[in-house]
């Protein structure tokens, strides 16, 4: 197989550009509905959140399952009537309610109206969360700055490793990928009610820390090459190193995106919509690495008069190599 | 060939070392795998303590701990968090309910002394607080209208204030109290015993001194609220009662003596504490997040080492090697080092995994190159891993400061991701460049072994890439 991503550059950036539209049209759509550009958990607006089994469900027997419409009405009467309420379980015997925050009266409360109309929920099985407005603004926060901090921290290193516009289009294809994760995000938040919680800003910070290796691989390679044959083209070298890097490319991709996969499949409920933020964001990653980030950087070189580069010295790392007797 | 070897011994001593390590010591578990309560208190200033120092931070962690302490939880946890947050950690606790009661309790316990003269009116408003509280309590249960509710519960405060007004605060506060105990007196009769510090206990001398005898009582109040009214016996009019202890006696049974004592206990918070989150995870779902983790875990393992097999064959099968050896050690490093592993922390062990292999991906894609042009395969090899380090370090090092940005600016969960996943970098970057090239290594010197073709497929065994033998 071998690409021509340079004479189809056009195709490549009209693909990328489409994704990332269709993601902002999403994400606008989400700020008009609930004041931000995705579904946000209650990790950043605060709120409650309980998850109960009953008591019964362990040894199945439980008589019927759980009646949404009972469940709705004991909340009406705690005056939570806009709280969202799931029931779950293959026997419909577990209950996620979402409520604003609740102090500890309150939930007790709600609790024992609860059990007094579905019976014993078992305390084991339980998962309550509830986190506080201001928490949540501060995980945000928090979340944000250290996106940003790798930004800068990657753009700096990628500076002095290679140049300066190789660092500024490394991170042009990491907002790629960021932007394109946040907008399926948006749009599964919409059609599916699907919302993003703390693990989804670890997961970009991933998407960010991975993306780059994709793209630092084929960078060094564009490198290599300017060093081995100056008076080549930079249209020519990208080609040419995105090539002979692409089996990397795709390998690496796949190792990764099989462990996540098994993490899709059996690691649960929280892990699952995290597993499947970095499977987007990873390929998203791969994708621009190939054909953003590299085809940028031939087109800029190429518009600022630089298309045949000189070689830079760069001192390679070094790696102890002894030269066997057997290699005679 | 010697150095390749004690290399080889070196890595099988720390994968045992590893693997016994492992199986003598349970890996540190998070609450949400192991089940239990997990709560940030916030500490907020008030208009009495403007600035919350570290010192007064100290001294709410001393407090919250000891309330802590009280509920009876193996293995809690207390620990700050920034400058004004508190993170306190029950693993498996049974009633997460209590727990926040007591731990978000705001209340200011002070001690103080009753006026001259209003002994009978005292006694008056003792009883009738009294009638309000058992008021309250029938109305409750018979769960009359709100405005009546609301009515009594006013009539309760009123009560409540003027009660208050009739002693005058001497100073004497909650941080002063050491401790408070309930002991049993004989039979069924219980006291509450109580220990000050060196300010407090010549505080307490000098208040006692003072009512001593008189009829006049010393007031405990717990948020402006009388918890307790004793007197003190005349025998101490002339010194108070010195040296810092006390007890208070007087128709306590078990519980209520208790009780009084849990709140003396953990009423000496100096400023306002507010529970904002909670996350609590039931024993059973806590073992199932586990179990599941584990199969991802196995699964992806699993799946990756069968890639790498089929793609690279001899090369792939020596990697797998290392990146079990990876495994190893970078869970008996979560071992040493006492990372709590959380589930976050799990899937960025996982997803690791998949990384580990990359930095050797680079170099068998490199070695086909270098085998492809028509090296030798011993050549082939050292050119691989020599020519795929740069890469190796830079994308290495891009992840390690996401990594980095993630650990300083994170909060909670996010930070035992980072480092997992830090962890894992490094260890890959050893596994991969000596591991898996000290395996090469030795595996080139075993003749059969040499075949070009079980490096990559497709590639004859040329004369020039038949190594000479030694």
């Amino acid at each position: 197989m071998k690409l021509h991503v340079i004479k189809q550059r056009n195709l490549w950036w009209a693909i990328s550009a489409a994704f990332i539209l269709s993601g902002l049209a999403a994400m606008l759509i989400s700020w008009q509905n609930f004041g931000a550009p995705l579904r946000p958990s209650l990790d950043f607006v605060g709120g409650s959140r309980l998850q109960l089994e009953l008591a019964c469900a362990r040894e199945k027997t439980c008589e019927q399952p759980i009646d949404p419409a009972t469940v709705r009405s004991v909340l009406a009467e705690q005056g939570l009537a806009n709280s969202s309420i799931q029931v779950l379980g293959t026997e419909q015997d577990a209950l996620l309610i979402r409520t604003s925050t609740l102090n500890v009266e309150q939930r007790t409360e709600l609790l024992q109206a609860l059990e007094a109309k579905l019976g014993k929920f078992d305390p084991a099985a339980t998962q309550i969360d509830t986190v506080g407005p201001t928490l949540g603004r501060q995980i945000f926060t928090s979340g944000l700055l250290a996106l940003l901090a790798a930004f800068a921290g990657i753009m700096v290193y990628l500076s002095l490793r290679f140049q300066f516009d190789y660092a500024l289009f490394a991170i042009v294809a990491l907002l790629h990928d960021v932007l394109v994760t946040l907008g399926l995000f948006s749009i599964l938040g919409l059609v599916s009610g699907l919302e993003v919680d703390s693990l989804f800003i670890v997961a970009l910070l991933t998407i960010v820390g991975f993306s780059v290796n994709d793209t630092v691989v084929i960078y060094d390679r564009i490198r290599e090459r300017i060093k081995e044959s100056p008076g080549r083209h930079i249209n020519d070298i990208v080609d040419e190193a995105v090539n002979q890097t692409l089996t990397r490319s795709i390998n690496t991709t796949l190792t990764t995106i099989l462990s996540l996969v098994a993490i899709f499949l059996f690691g649960g409920e929280t892990l699952k919509y995290f597993a499947l933020a970095l499977i987007v964001g990873f390929v998203a990653g791969a994708y621009s690495s190939i054909f953003i980030a590299s085809t940028l950087l031939a087109f800029w070189r190429e518009r600022t008069g630089r298309a045949i580069a000189q070689p830079e010295p760069v001192a390679d790392g070094p790696l102890d190599i002894t030269p066997s007797p057997e290699d005679a | 060939m010697g150095r390749q070897r004690s290399l080889l011994a070196l890595i099988l001593l720390l994968a045992i070392a590893a693997a016994v390590l492992l199986t003598q010591r349970p890996l540190n578990l998070g609450l949400d795998l192991r089940g239990g309560s997990q709560l940030t208190l916030q500490v907020s200033p008030t208009a009495e303590v403007p600035e919350i120092t570290p010192e007064k931070m100290e001294s709410v962690r001393a407090v919250v701990e000891r309330r802590v302490n009280g509920l009876g939880v193996s293995e809690a946890l207390v620990q700050t968090v920034g400058d004004t947050q508190l993170l306190v950690q029950l693993p498996g606790v049974s009633d997460p309910a209590q727990a926040e009661r007591v731990l978000g309790d705001t209340a200011q316990l002070d001690f103080r002394q009753q006026r001259q003269g209003t002994e009978a009116q005292l006694r008056a408003e003792y009883q009738v607080l009294q009638g309000l509280l058992v008021q309250q309590a029938n109305l409750e249960i018979n769960n009359a209208d709100p405005a009546e509710l609301a009515e009594n519960r006013a009539a309760i405060e009123r009560s409540n204030q003027a009660i208050a007004s009739l002693f005058d605060k001497v100073g004497l506060t909650g941080d002063m109290l050491r401790n408070a105990y309930a002991q049993p007196i004989s039979g069924n009769a219980w006291e509450v015993g109580l220990e000050f510090n060196e300010e407090g206990g010549q505080k307490f001398a000098e208040m006692t001194k003072a009512v001593a005898g008189t009829g006049r009582s010393l007031g405990i109040f717990l948020d402006d609220d009388l918890l307790s009214a004793p007197t003190v016996d005349v025998k101490y009019a002339e010194t108070g009662i010195v040296g810092g202890r006390a007890s208070i006696s007087g128709g306590f049974d078990a519980q209520r003596a208790g009780e009084l004592a849990l709140q003396l206990r953990s009423g000496a918070l100096p400023v306002p504490v507010e529970i904002v989150e909670n996350r609590t995870v039931g024993a059973t779902l806590g073992r199932d997040s586990i179990q599941r983790s584990i199969y991802a875990a196995i699964a992806g393992l699993i799946l990756v080492l069968i890639f790498m097999v089929v793609y690279y064959r001899l090369p792939g099968l020596l990697a797998d090697i290392a990146l079990v050896v990876y495994a190893l050690l970078t869970l008996a490093l979560f071992n040493l080092l006492n990372v709590t592993l959380t589930l976050p922390g799990i899937a960025g062990f996982i997803l690791s995994i998949g990384m580990a292999v990359d930095a050797n991906v680079l170099i068998f894609e490199r070695t086909r190159e270098e085998l492809r042009s028509g090296k030798t395969l011993y050549r082939s090899v050292e050119s691989g891993f020599y020519r795929a380090f740069s890469s190796i370090l830079d994308s290495n090092v891009t992840t390690l400061i996401a990594c980095a940005a993630l650990f300083w600016l994170g909060v909670g969960l996010v930070k035992g991701f980072a480092l997992t996943l830090a962890i894992g970098v490094v260890v890959s970057m050893f596994t991969a460049l000596t591991c898996t090239r000290t395996l090469l290594l030795t595996a080139l010197s075993v003749p059969s072994l040499r075949k070009p073709s079980y490096f990559s497929p497709g590639v004859s065994n040329s004369p020039s890439a038949r190594p000479s033998s030694t």
